[in-house]
């Protein structure tokens, strides 16, 4: 116990020094790891609590990005009033899509959230006098905490983390909770969840509706990080992107979603590295990583943990 | 609205609809044949014609040596991801996520050789018949429509025949139907399976070959044109390749119409709406037939 809460202290340390230790390019791919992240575990709550495949989280990721954009520049809105906004019409279009959508299983299910994906990217790009169009809205104002600007990477870093280690807590203790119970028996058997007395679209619509909430707070943080939405950054490729996060670090982990996010932020600027090539090497990485880690890389490190004697270590 | 102008609308969705339902029903032969459902099913359509743009402008080949070379890449690349990477996933006893992502990263790495080998540009081939266009009550038809509607209603019937009346296709309609019952007749499963890659590979390839006369093909092509196969494949009820032939129709009518009678922006919305709602409310596809449940 003492040794894990040796651990826990040297990662805060860590954590707390990396800006200043980091150049800016690399504290700036971890601002976009604490944002994947937050989008991810929404991603990832569905996919393994639930085993529903969300191919649709771009969509509410641009619902926030937008919603700040089109408040804070165009109307002149507090910069908070974008967040909230966001957040509400994400939770509102979660439940008025997932009510109904949440009935099908399996592939299709995984399906329909990718056609409410392919939905959203093409009404952002068509609704160019909300969202800018393929000139998007640039000029969003920077975030401030009682005056102090979050203008640097640095700075913003420890807003994005702080707020992704919050919702790591707040989804984790959903997870230990009754009603994470409640999942799992739905997801291993809907059947005897059912019999339960469990009201499983409900409970599945509810989850849907938080994990939208998360990507459109992920969105808002990025609209405020970039200053600048444009369509391309709320394609079906993000939506992808989000679903790679939880699978790629681990689906039943929080960490793993922190390792996931890591992967494709970081994996792809050093693979650019060796040349052009680099987008096909990470393709294969992705087909390596889910042919030979069923379990992701949370399963990985757990399985080199056993290997090094430590038992402690929880996949 | 006038007349002549749905008739050209028609016109075009039909064109479209045959390449839908041949990118659907290479996913439904994979998809019943494996439970695999294929996201880089676009990219046999795009390996396809990219090779055979290739073939036909750098090599200088005939156009026909070029299309046999490019509707070849399919199968190959169908038999060679079935064989190296399904295989022992089946065997790892994989999810159906696993195998959404296994296709996801295909996808990806396949587009990004695409992009990394041949570039940025777009290309087309050549249409069949040349520019020669027939105006039939004010309605302009390109030969090219005729040739790839007449060569994809072949393809359709071919494969319906092929499954009804030969004992490869009813093998692997039954080693997809009952895996041990089909095994305990003598068909090795496992081969059918790879068979079904090879069929799938082939379908888009041909697709792909089609499809290129008309819009340029280029390493992002591959994503849009499996959606737009799942979508005619769902239509179809999925398990059933020929119910896909129904769901590319349907599909690429509707884009057309709404191209006419809304907005061309709005053309993927409403298209992928109305499949939403299809799916909620007809869950075995538009036919009403064959097994949806659990997926």
């Amino acid at each position: 116990m003492r040794a894990r809460l040796l651990v826990g202290l040297l990662g805060i340390v860590l954590w707390a020094l990396l800006p200043h230790i980091l150049s800016r390019y690399m504290i700036d791919l971890l601002v976009f790891t604490a944002i994947y992240t937050i989008a991810g575990i929404g991603v990832g709550l569905l996919l393994g609590q639930c085993g529903i495949v969300n191919l649709g989280q771009a969509t509410f990721y641009g619902i926030g990005a937008y919603s700040c954009a089109y408040l804070t520049v165009e109307l002149g809105y507090p910069n908070v009033a974008g967040f909230i906004v966001g957040a509400l019409i994400s939770m509102t279009i979660a439940l008025v899509v997932g009510w109904p959508v949440l009935r099908l299983t399996g592939y299709f299910l995984a399906l329909a959230t990718l056609a409410l994906s392919i939905i959203g990217s093409s009404l952002f790009y068509e609704w160019d006098w909300l969202t800018g169009g393929e000139l998007g809205i640039g000029g969003i104002p920077k975030l401030d905490i009682f005056g102090f600007k979050l203008d640097t990477p640095g700075r913003y870093y420890y807003l994005a983390w702080s707020i992704a280690f919050i919702c790591m807590l707040l989804v984790g203790n959903l997870i230990a909770s009754r009603t994470g119970l409640m999942l799992r028996a739905m997801r291993d058997s809907s059947e005897a969840a059912a019999s339960l007395g469990i009201d499983m679209q409900w409970l599945r619509t509810r989850v849907f509706m938080l994990s939208a909430l998360l990507g459109s707070v992920a969105g808002s943080l990025f609209a405020h990080y970039v200053s600048f939405t444009s369509v391309q950054s709320f394609t079906v490729d993000k939506s992808i992107g989000f679903l790679l996060i939880p699978v790629l670090g681990g689906v039943r982990s929080l960490w793993g979603v922190v390792l996931g996010a890591l992967f494709v932020t970081v994996m792809p600027e050093l693979l650019s590295r060796i040349g052009d090539i680099h987008q096909i090497l990470f393709g294969l990485a992705l087909v390596a990583v889910v042919v030979l880690l069923p379990e992701g890389l949370v399963g990985l490190l757990a399985t080199a943990g056993r290997k090094l004697g430590w038992s402690r270590v929880r996949a | 609205m006038s007349l002549s102008l749905i008739l050209q609308a028609a016109q075009a969705g039909i064109t479209n609809g045959f390449i839908y339902a041949l990118v659907g029903m290479g996913l439904a032969v994979i998809f019943r044949g494996s439970r695999v459902i294929n996201v880089m099913h676009g990219e046999f359509s795009v390996v396809g014609a990219m090779v055979t743009v290739l073939m036909l402008t750098s090599a200088r080949y005939p156009y026909w040596i070029a299309i046999l070379a490019g509707v070849s890449t399919g199968p190959l690349i169908g038999a060679l991801i079935e064989l190296t990477l399904v295989r022992p996933m089946i065997r790892q006893r994989a999810t159906e996520d696993q195998f959404v992502l296994l296709t996801i990263g295909l996808e990806r790495a396949i587009a990004a050789a695409v992009l990394f080998f041949i570039g940025r540009d777009g290309y087309l081939l050549p249409a069949f018949g040349g520019d020669h266009v027939f105006i039939v009550f004010d309605v302009v038809i390109r030969e090219h429509a005729l040739w790839l509607i007449a060569i994809a209603t072949f393809v359709v019937v071919a494969l319906r025949e092929f499954f009804r009346h030969t004992t490869l296709g009813l093998a692997m309609t039954a080693a997809s139907i009952d895996a041990d019952g089909a095994a305990t007749t003598g068909i090795n499963v496992a081969r059918m399976r790879t068979l079904t890659f090879v069929l799938g590979g082939l379908l888009g390839a041909i697709a792909g070959i089609l499809i290129t006369p008309l819009i340029a093909v280029d390493y992002q092509t591959g994503l849009p044109i499996t959606l737009k196969g799942i979508a005619a494949a769902i239509l179809g009820g999925f398990t059933n390749p020929l119910g896909a032939v129904v769901g590319g129709l349907t599909l690429g009518m509707v884009e057309s119409l709404v191209i006419v009678g809304v907005s061309s922006g709005y053309k993927d919305a409403l298209t992928f709406s109305v499949l939403i709602v299809i799916m909620i409310f007809m869950p075995h596809g538009i036919l009403g037939r064959g097994g949806r449940g659990g997926g």
